[in-house]
């Protein structure tokens, strides 16, 4: 079972990329035995249609005063359907499609172009992109390809005017001397065209059932799960060569509930489903045993007592771990932050050195399809900016050796390693995939715990802490900007030294920098837990997964949250009032 | 027999509802209203606040649970190719509750708090008209409502002891409690294949090659509009409109950017035009912007001019609609907010003007609720009963030149008090005093030949070459295909967005040999509802003009309200005849020059190719 780490909101507001996995026209991975060669995948009628109209631009574009130098088109057509529902009915089912079109112009060279950091601020682009047609008429797609290209070339030439007079004035960085666009081998891959049919009834039978379970506990104040199904087929042409055609299915679903503490609290409970294969759907088995967890875990968490500030050891279970992970050190290792002046640049300088336990090896693998029974989010075949997906080595045996990157070179690190990526629209930055961590010190979950209580005990603290759960990246009502590197427990016990029962708590806050606790680490168990979820960071919310085993830190900061002023319902819920319905007091 | 009737017919257009309550349409088994009723009763009376100022708990004094369930699909097409094409369902819910009394409650204030919580008073709640979820969702929403209104109504309390004069403006008028449950009813798609329309009408714009952009969207909507009350309102109503809308831009040869558009409204999809109309529409104005594109830019002017009817009904609109409401603005906490919206012109210029001449004494003003259609023409503008619960009335605004009164909702104003049934609004959003159908008259209008042969007597007396005659004037909402382009005309306008007005078909008339010649980019300055007093000549040619009034906030109520699009207006129609002014000033040509495409335009080929 996966866990997530970010949390959309009522699928209906928000728009964020989903999945969802159709196999009806995917190749079976069993071989299928017949005479002859198997069908090659069609090509798109769109490519010579993509490249006449590349051609005819760069021909025009790189006798300019700047020129343009590299043009590439992406055009990603989006195949959706979403069922939604809230305490007990339906909130809306639909399907739709759309193709968005991106046209990506540089000027200038290899060496200094258009997109180089001045004075670590990024230079405007040409816009998001436009809708194309989802017909496939290539006159009416060329004419939007002309606009697009022409806007783009614009912003380009006026963008290198500026890179070029801010270079004059300003200092240049060590790593501002890195050439800004990588030379990467350009990739031919046609890959079948990919698509869905779905019978939405079923799963609007389901929504209604599962938030009606939900509704039965006079803790969950709301209540709304969203089943996705999307298919994304992507083309991608550039000047460089490169002629891409590849599609992805996804299926998910959330569950997600609201309750408050009688102090005014919100507290919030989630999880989610992913997978690619429509015989891995959970059964309603599998989902109400996850919703009766979140159930009971919310109704622990309206009346648990608030956290007490304090220091000392923390169990995180793998799923905890995994969040725990993705946003202390994974975006810490994300290519493009080693070039900025205003990031850290923590791990610019430490190619070489230890920087976690010897014990710990952390690996980046986007062409992982799975991780044992789980499907991974960060699972693609080519990145956005037409590179392989390939396994990277961040940190081996705690020594730092890698960093995600894109097609935006570091002095160290010429070339890309696939990790290019971006929601639609906007510009690709090096972003996670599938984050993975693996252990060499590894202890059975009886094990670690006994471990946590023989840390308390040797660290003379009353308790210590067992996390369950944490968000990570944005807050589940998409309050306010996405950011990486928040980290929020959700599901915190005591564990006492002295053999009392566990003690759920709320209001838990992580203080201090987390990533000193990941240097702390004394042990981890022996099973990776996965979680899928969506990342939101400088170029948008992309598709991740993390995986890890439990982690035994030996020292975590933690103090008490926030609390809002709001108080709790007046009434009770309608479903469980006692009084009389109203009208005879 | 009578119940017979009216059962066959009610079975025959698809109603829902139990066969044996005809003649009680009020009583089927719609678990909506059930479930508002009883979670009303319980919420009138148990909801309550203990806070520290007083002894005794914090009530609300009036609450309100809106509903809105909609209907709605969106074709698009361009230049034959098919776009997008969605149907959505959905149900949105607006809880609002009042603290205080009818003199002074927590409404009409805008504080400087935002969002607040994401458990809100508004959302999307089920579709399935089932009853527990929705009891579930009010109960929320109901809270949190009540919890807004005594936060805001202490805040304005605070705010109101600051100010040096106290308002005599009552908040919330008192209104009768009204039952109107309409049947429930399917939509009506008809069975035209809107996505092959799209395409094929948006095919039309292929024989325009130096036409960069267009788009036609197609969007039939159907509508159950809910609303009940702690006063005993209940109301349950049924809306539709169909629109199509198109827009198309180039750019002339020195670079100005030129635009058109093209919009047509029906209260149902089916009796939108048909296939072949919509294409001989986009045709002609095809072919006029890339005569636009052609013609020179217009002069600096100030003269006669005449609009023909079909501008002059899009000015009036343009104009009037900010005047023609009655209710006080809102108190804004910010006064900064309050600059803002009168720049906008959200301030009605006649407002204290009652039994004052506001138009020529030949001229009555008449907002007609329940106007159907115009000598043949369908009009969009129509309704019931309003957001407020208050049946719709018909208005005399203005008679013989005088204004006798203004359209009002609950919320009282410096003139007028009580509702006339004209508090609409869209998406649930509050409302605001709106026109529906109105009527632009005049006793002493002529016909169209004479009023011409006027216009042209004036441009020869005033010893000018030529003077203007406006077709048509802009919506940029429609005619801007870009976000970018719509808040670069806005900075455009600097302080005037009031009194500045787009005109978008203009010839010059050359008086000597009746020639007609076309200008662009023209843009009249100084016009005001004042500008209407002094109406030189009116004809009898009237036009029905059927648009959206826009919702969109921060421009709703504004001058710019006449600017909506189907997705986010109201509808709403002017009838008025042609119109002559004697001065009207002209400065040309608005726009700043962009800078032509690099590229020539790909071909395109004026057939959608095979295999589409």
């Amino acid at each position: 079972m996966t866990s997530s780490f970010s949390i959309s909101t009522r699928a209906h507001v928000r728009t964020a990329t989903r999945f969802v996995i159709a196999a009806t026209l995917g190749i079976l991975p069993v071989a299928v035995v017949k005479a002859g060669p198997p069908d090659a995948p069609k090509a798109s009628p769109l490519i010579p249609t993509m490249k006449a109209e590349l051609d005819r631009s760069l021909k025009a574009l790189s006798t300019q005063d700047p020129p343009a130098y590299f043009i590439g088109y992406t055009l990603t057509d989006t195949q959706r359907a979403t069922v939604s529902g809230s305490n007990g009915a339906l909130l809306s089912s639909d399907e739709g499609r759309n193709r968005w079109l991106e046209v990506t112009v540089r000027t200038g060279s290899y060496e200094l172009d258009n997109t180089h950091k001045v004075d670590g601020r990024q230079p405007p682009n040409g816009g998001p992109g436009t809708n194309a047609p989802v017909d496939d008429d290539g006159d009416v797609l060329r004419r939007v390809l002309w606009l697009e290209t022409d806007k783009q070339y614009r912003a380009a030439a006026e963008a290198l005017i500026k890179v070029k007079t801010g270079n004059e004035v300003k200092v240049q960085t060590e790593e501002g001397r890195a050439p800004d666009f990588s030379r990467d081998k350009p990739q031919t891959s046609i890959g079948p065209w990919v698509s869905f049919t779905l019978d939405r009834k079923p799963w609007e039978e389901k929504t209604r059932a599962y938030t009606k379970y939900f509704r039965e506990s006079q803790a969950v104040i709301n209540s709304i799960v969203t089943f996705t199904a999307q298919a994304q087929n992507a083309i991608q042409v550039t000047s460089e060569g490169t002629q891409l055609q590849f599609g992805q299915i996804r299926y998910r679903l959330e569950l997600f509930i609201q309750g408050k503490a009688g102090d005014g609290m919100d507290i919030e409970r989630y999880y989610n489903f992913d997978w690619v294969n429509p015989s891995d759907a959970p059964d309603d088995k599998a989902v109400y045993a996850a919703a009766a967890q979140l159930r009971k875990e919310m109704e622990g968490l309206v009346v648990a007592p608030l956290n007490d500030p304090s220091v000392g050891p923390a169990l995180l279970t793998g799923r905890a771990a995994a969040v725990f992970f993705h946003e202390v050190f994974g975006h810490r290792a994300e290519g493009h932050r080693q070039k900025d002046v205003n990031e850290g640049q923590t791990f610019a300088k430490m190619v070489g050195e230890p920087i976690l336990p010897d014990f710990i090896s952390v690996i980046d693998d986007t062409t992982m399809r799975k991780l044992g029974k789980d499907d991974l989010l960060g699972y693609y075949q080519f990145d956005d900016e037409g590179v392989k997906a390939q396994k990277v080595m961040l940190v081996d045996h705690g020594v730092l050796k890698n960093f995600e990157m894109s097609r935006s070179p570091l002095a160290d690190f010429p070339v890309s390693n696939g990790h290019g990526r971006r929601q639609l629209g906007a510009t690709p930055v090096s972003r996670q995939g599938n984050l993975i961590v693996e252990s060499s010190k590894t202890m059975t979950n009886a094990q670690l715990r006994a471990k946590l209580i023989e840390l308390v005990k040797q660290q003379g603290k009353p308790y210590g802490l067992l996390i369950d759960d944490i968000a990570g990246g944005f807050t589940f009502t998409g309050r306010g900007q996405p950011q990486a590197f928040q980290v929020q427990p959700l599901v915190v016990y005591k564990v006492f030294a002295d053999g009392r029962p566990d003690e759920l708590v709320r209001g838990v806050d992580i203080v201090g920098t987390p990533l000193a606790a990941l240097t702390k680490i004394v042990a981890t168990g022996d099973t990776p837990e996965v979680f899928n979820g969506y990342c939101g960071a400088e170029s948008g919310s992309v598709p991740v997964s993390a995986a890890a085993p439990a982690l035994l830190t030996s020292e975590l900061e933690v103090q008490k949250k926030q609390s809002s002023t709001d108080r709790p319902p007046i009434l009770p819920p309608p479903a469980h009032d006692t009084a009389k319905a109203g009208g005879l007091q | 027999m009578r119940a017979l009737r009216t059962t066959a017919i009610l079975l025959a257009a698809g109603f829902a509802f139990a066969p044996m309550a005809f003649g009680q349409a009020a009583r089927d088994n719609d678990q909506t209203l059930r479930a508002m009723r009883d979670e009303m009763a319980r919420s009138k009376t148990r909801l309550e606040l203990q806070i520290s100022k007083s002894d005794k708990p914090v009530r609300p004094f009036y609450v309100e649970y809106r509903l809105l369930d909609l209907d709605v699909r969106e074709v698009v097409g361009e230049f034959g190719a098919l776009v997008s094409t969605n149907h959505n369902r959905n149900r949105s819910m607006s809880v609002n509750a009042r603290v205080g009394d009818y003199k002074l409650d927590s409404s009409n204030f805008i504080s400087d708090e935002g969002f607040r919580g994401f458990i809100g008073s508004t959302g999307t709640v089920g579709i399935d008209h089932d009853y527990d979820s929705l009891r579930q969702d009010l109960w929320i929403a109901t809270d949190q409502a009540f919890k807004e209104a005594v936060e805001t109504y202490s805040r304005k309390q605070a705010y109101l002891s600051s100010l040096a004069r106290a308002s005599d403006i009552d908040d919330f008028s008192r209104a009768n409690p009204v039952q109107h449950i309409e049947p429930l009813v399917a939509p009506d798609w008809s069975n035209r294949n809107w996505e092959q329309e799209a395409r094929d009408t948006s095919a039309a714009l292929r024989a325009f090659p130096q036409i960069y952009e267009a788009r036609v969207t197609y969007y039939l909507v159907y509508t159950t509009e809910y609303l009940l009350t702690s006063e005993g309102t209940e109301v349950r109503v049924n809306h539709s409109f169909a629109a199509i809308e198109a827009g198309m831009n180039s750019l002339a040869d020195d670079g100005m950017p030129i635009n058109h558009y093209y919009s047509t409204y029906a209260a149902r999809p089916g009796e939108l035009p048909s296939e072949d109309a919509v294409r001989k529409s986009l045709n002609v104005a095809g072919t006029e912007l890339m005569a636009m594109r052609a013609a020179p830019p217009a002069p600096d002017y100030t003269g006669p001019v005449l609009f023909e009817s079909r501008a002059a009904a899009a000015l009036i609109a343009q104009v009037l609609s900010p005047s023609l409401g009655g209710a006080r603005p809102p108190l804004a906490f910010q006064p900064v907010m309050e600059q803002m919206m009168s720049s906008l012109g959200a301030r009605s210029e006649w407002s204290g003007k009652v039994e004052a001449r506001v138009l020529p004494l030949s001229v009555t003003l008449v907002d007609d609720p329940a106007a159907k259609d115009y000598k043949g023409t369908q009009l969009v503008g129509g309704y019931t009963i309003d957001e407020e619960g208050v049946p719709a009335e018909k208005v005399t605004v203005v008679q013989d030149g005088k204004l006798k009164e203004l359209l009002m909702s609950r919320r009282p104003g410096p003139d007028f008090e009580k509702s006339n049934g004209h508090g609409r609004s869209g998406f649930l959003a509050d409302s605001k005093p709106t026109m529906s159908n109105l009527f632009f008259t005049s006793s002493e209008a002529v016909s169209k030949d004479e009023l011409k042969k006027k216009f042209l007597d004036a441009c020869t007396a005033e010893k000018l070459e030529f003077c203007l005659v406006v077709r048509e004037m802009d919506n940029p909402s429609l005619s801007l295909m870009h976000q970018d382009d719509f808040s670069e005309l806005l900075a455009s306008f600097g302080g005037n967005a009031s009194t500045d007005r787009l005109p978008l078909v203009v010839y010059k008339l050359y008086p000597k040999d009746g020639r007609e010649e076309l200008v662009r980019g023209a843009r009249i300055t100084g016009f005001s509802p004042r500008t209407l007093r002094n109406i030189t000549g009116i004809g009898n040619d009237d036009y029905v003009y059927n648009y959206m009034q826009s919702q969109v906030i921060g421009v709703s109520g504004t001058a710019l309200g006449a600017f909506g699009t189907a997705q986010s207006g109201l509808p709403a129609t002017v009838v008025a005849p042609s119109l002559f002014f004697e001065e009207v000033e002209f400065r040309g040509a608005r726009g700043e020059p962009k800078r032509l495409p690099l590229l020539p335009e790909p071909p395109m080929s004026a057939k959608v190719s095979e295999g589409n």
